[in-house]
């Protein structure tokens, strides 16, 4: 049965939110999330901070954190705004990036490890557990949230649709769509950020979006949220007439948005309150944190503002004897913000990378170098590479875009908090300008500052649902291989390069399959075998099948495979049973990876291991 | 005066009954928000009608009665509790507990204004994140406005000389202000024993 329902589901890495539609419909609406704003307080708000605490047993009294769809018991985590404000004072509680930390190939999303490096004696959570519990905060907020309309909606009736960064390899979108299977969402489809953005425009542009976009076009979707920066390429061509839209290029996963600019904001106001001898202590500083975006936000909204007000409150209760306040000038936000993260850099300025010390701190990959421009020049350089790969790309994206040393964007759809400002955004402009020798690039006029993400998603559930409208064709975002050991003779001080299989080819599309022939692998019944798997995002030109000779040189190491072929009646126990490799990529969105029997038609699925070192 | 503490006794909990039904609807009812001071206003009226009548009914109570103050009493404490958990919401985002606790005299006017930031910026915030705030009328203070026939009295003060009937035709003093939706966050106990914290008392763990 068709879904009568569209509920878009943007699990943000710092604030989740939800929009809900009919199918039949065109409106569509940002459901509010109820959430735990205090002790004993419950309310509404447009966005659920992804921040978990883990109360001490004695902190609060019993019952104090009720929600309308469950009691408390003492210890529950607790997730939502209260959770961030509250847990940016006592940190070693505060779980928050759990979304990051999906991504992180260092460590198992599984295990209960988080908040990192925390020395709570309660039972600690996992990345995809914390995942979990979100989607089911999300979830039963909007049931309740329904039902108190009066209305009676069945999550079976609704198309649910949850995004994830583009910059997600498969491994992390397969956690994602499982963690929402055992939050009780059911089977989700699952939709890349920049391209629910991109939705999210076609809808609010109505029908002269296509008026806005012609063909030739290459349509960058700069998404900056308040943690990460995610970038994709869209190509617009023309096929038996009509627009064709291909997404042709992703990002890398870039630890790096609006919170760092707000913090570097209160670090230059910090350094000029000690250098008129006035002292500010660790909660004052997360005050003036929140102070300085707000200022941020009001400058940027308004030229005409030279300096903006700071007060930073007392901790104690007087409040009037040591208030501290300050003013950001228009010298310093520019300075630090246009400059800073936005500098006029080359395009063949890129970013430099930490040295890699002896001893490195785990933890989140932060980006290193804070110069957004040169991290877009890295994008974009990789882009070309990645389209000069393939036949299919190169045609798609035409002579003229790769004339330069790296793929010259057209047009631009700005997303996420950051460009609220318009300074910011004209900033992008102009260096995309300056790089494409002049020559100027476009703003798609129609950015939503806020929900973009979470209405494009629901959008998208109704587009699939009805199949009217234009769809964005994606498939898989990268290739995946999987590492080959090289027979050759033992040498003594020489390791042989690792060979790799190509079984995913980049953009396979949702709802097809491939079966690696002429590879025969040879899998021994009763005991499990592992293999080392690869991805990489710029190498289209990869077919199935094909052999790329020094995986650790090409490609990027995501994750451990295993398979347990158990002992089967008709084949004795060691035996080894010739295997071909079986991918799929669901209606969904998801990456499945099979053994099958060569001469049969059994088969055995592969499950995805993190790598642990 | 029996009478009339038994009435004010009913019409509490009339209100107190019309105070629950609509949690089951979402709470941005103005209806929702007036209750609450409705609610401890009778209570207080209660209250003193109480005390006037003490010496006789403390000889004379009937058993009905003690019925109907039982039932009462938490009412007005949750409503009360309500008042308060509001209060802290204004001393946590705009510190305006602190503010008003605070022996102003001595401060500097530079001071003052710096705490009147914080206090304007926190307060302004929680006003308009629960209340719907618009002003009763657009006009500009100082034109001309007419109070139109079948006006609602509690929405203007005719103040100067009135007489004849509506419409009136004045000067606009104050453009007064009016709340089109109210959307309070829930307080969620077990018990109203004691009213909410104003603000916890904070301790810094080493």
């Amino acid at each position: 049965m068709d879904h009568r329902f569209s509920l878009g589901i943007d699990l943000g890495t710092s604030n989740s939110a939800i929009a809900f539609s009919e199918v039949e419909s065109d409106q569509t609406e940002i459901l509010e999330i109820i959430q735990i704003l205090g002790p004993n307080r419950v309310g509404e708000k447009p966005t659920l901070p992804s921040a978990l605490y883990i109360p001490h047993p004695e902190e609060f009294s019993e019952g104090a954190f009720p929600l309308p769809w469950r009691t408390a018991e003492v210890g529950d985590p607790i997730i939502g705004h209260f959770a961030r404000d509250h847990g940016a004072l006592v940190p070693d509680r505060l779980l928050t990036s759990a979304k990051s930390w999906l991504s992180n190939p260092h460590i198992d999303p599984r295990q209960r490890l988080l908040p990192w490096e925390s020395e709570i004696r309660e039972e600690k959570r996992s990345a995809f557990d914390c995942s979990r519990l979100y989607l089911e905060h999300i979830r039963e907020s909007f049931l309740y949230a329904i039902r108190s309309r009066g209305k009676d909606i069945a999550l079976s009736d609704v198309e649910v649709v949850l995004t994830v960064p583009a910059s997600f390899d498969d491994i992390a979108r397969n956690l994602t769509a499982e963690a929402a299977v055992v939050a009780g969402l059911g089977k989700v489809v699952l939709l890349e950020e920049p391209l629910a953005a991109f939705y999210a425009w076609t809808a609010e542009a109505g029908k002269d979006w296509r008026a806005q976009v012609r063909r030739g076009d290459i349509v960058l979707v700069c998404d900056i949220g308040g943690g990460t920066a995610d970038f994709s390429l869209i190509a617009i061509s023309e096929k038996d007439g009509a627009l064709d839209l291909n997404r042709i290029s992703v990002g890398e996963h870039i630890l790096l948005g609006g919170d760092n600019m707000d913090l570097a904001l209160a670090y230059a106001l910090r350094a000029k309150l000690e250098a008129e001898g006035k002292s500010i202590g660790e909660t004052q500083f997360l005050a003036l944190t929140h102070a300085a975006g707000r200022a941020k936000e009001s400058m940027f909204a308004d030229d005409a503002i030279a300096e903006f007000p700071i007060a930073v409150p007392s901790r104690g209760s007087s409040l009037l004897a040591r208030t501290v306040s300050t003013k950001l000038d228009r010298q310093t936000l520019d300075g630090v913000i246009l400059e800073g993260f936005f500098a006029k850099t080359a395009v063949t300025d890129l970013p430099h990378k930490a040295r890699r010390a002896g001893l490195q701190e785990f933890g989140l990959p932060y980006a290193s170098d804070p110069v957004i421009s040169k991290h877009l020049a890295r994008f974009l350089t990789r882009s070309l590479e990645n389209v000069q790969a393939s036949e299919t790309l190169r045609s798609l994206v035409g002579a003229e875009a790769r004339s330069k040393p790296f793929l010259a964007p057209t047009a631009v759809l700005f997303n996420g908090g950051v460009f609220k400002a318009a300074p910011i955004r004209r900033r992008v402009l102009d260096l995309l300008t300056a790089w494409n020798e002049g020559q100027p690039v476009r703003e798609l006029a129609g950015y939503q500052p806020d929900l973009a993400v979470a209405k494009g998603a629901s959008i998208y559930g109704r587009i699939r649902v009805t199949g009217k409208g234009i769809r964005i064709k994606a498939g898989a975002s990268r290739s995946y291989y999987i590492g080959l050991e090289t027979s050759m003779p033992a040498v003594p001080g020489f390791t042989p390069p690792l060979k790799a299989l190509c079984v995913v080819p980049q953009g396979m599309e949702e709802g097809s399959e491939v079966l690696i022939e002429g590879r025969d692998l040879a899998l021994v019944t009763g005991q499990p075998a592992e293999f080392r798997f690869f991805s990489s995002e710029v190498r289209s030109g990869d077919t199935p099948g094909q052999i790329i000779p020094d995986a650790e040189r090409e490609l990027l190491e995501i994750s451990l495979l295993e398979v347990d072929l158990a002992a089967v009646e008709d084949i004795p126990a060691g035996q080894p049973v010739p295997v071909q490799i079986n991918a799929v990529v669901t209606e969904l969105g998801t990456l499945e990876l099979w053994m099958k029997h060569t001469k049969s038609d059994r088969r055995w699925k592969v499950e995805f291991q993190v790598r642990t070192e | 005066m029996r009478i009339f503490t038994v009435t004010l006794a009913v019409i509490l909990l009339a209100l107190a009954a019309l105070s629950l039904a609509p949690t089951l609807m979402p709470y941005a009812d103005t209806a929702h928000a007036v209750l609450p001071k409705a609610i401890a206003g009778f209570a207080l009226l209660l209250f003193l009608a109480l005390l006037a009548e003490r010496p006789k009914a403390a000889r004379a109570r009937t058993a009905a009665e003690a019925v109907n103050l039982a039932a009462a009493s938490p009412t007005a404490k949750r409503a009360d509790a309500e008042v308060v958990n509001f209060l802290a919401i204004l001393q946590e985002k705009g510190r305006l507990v602190d503010f008003l606790m605070d022996d102003i005299t001595g401060y500097s006017d530079a001071q003052v204004g710096a705490a009147g930031r914080v206090l304007h910026e926190g307060c302004r915030a929680v006003l308009l994140e629960h209340f719907g705030i618009r002003p009763m009328r657009e006009e500009g203070e100082g034109s001309k406005v007419t109070v139109p026939p079948g006006y609602a009295p509690d929405d203007y003060r005719l103040v100067g000389r009135i007489s004849g009937e509506a419409p009136f035709t004045g000067t606009l003093v104050h453009h007064g202000w009016k709340t089109e939706w109210v959307k309070l966050p829930r307080l969620i106990r077990k018990s109203d024993d004691r009213p909410p914290a104003v603000a916890p008392a904070e301790v810094e763990l080493g």
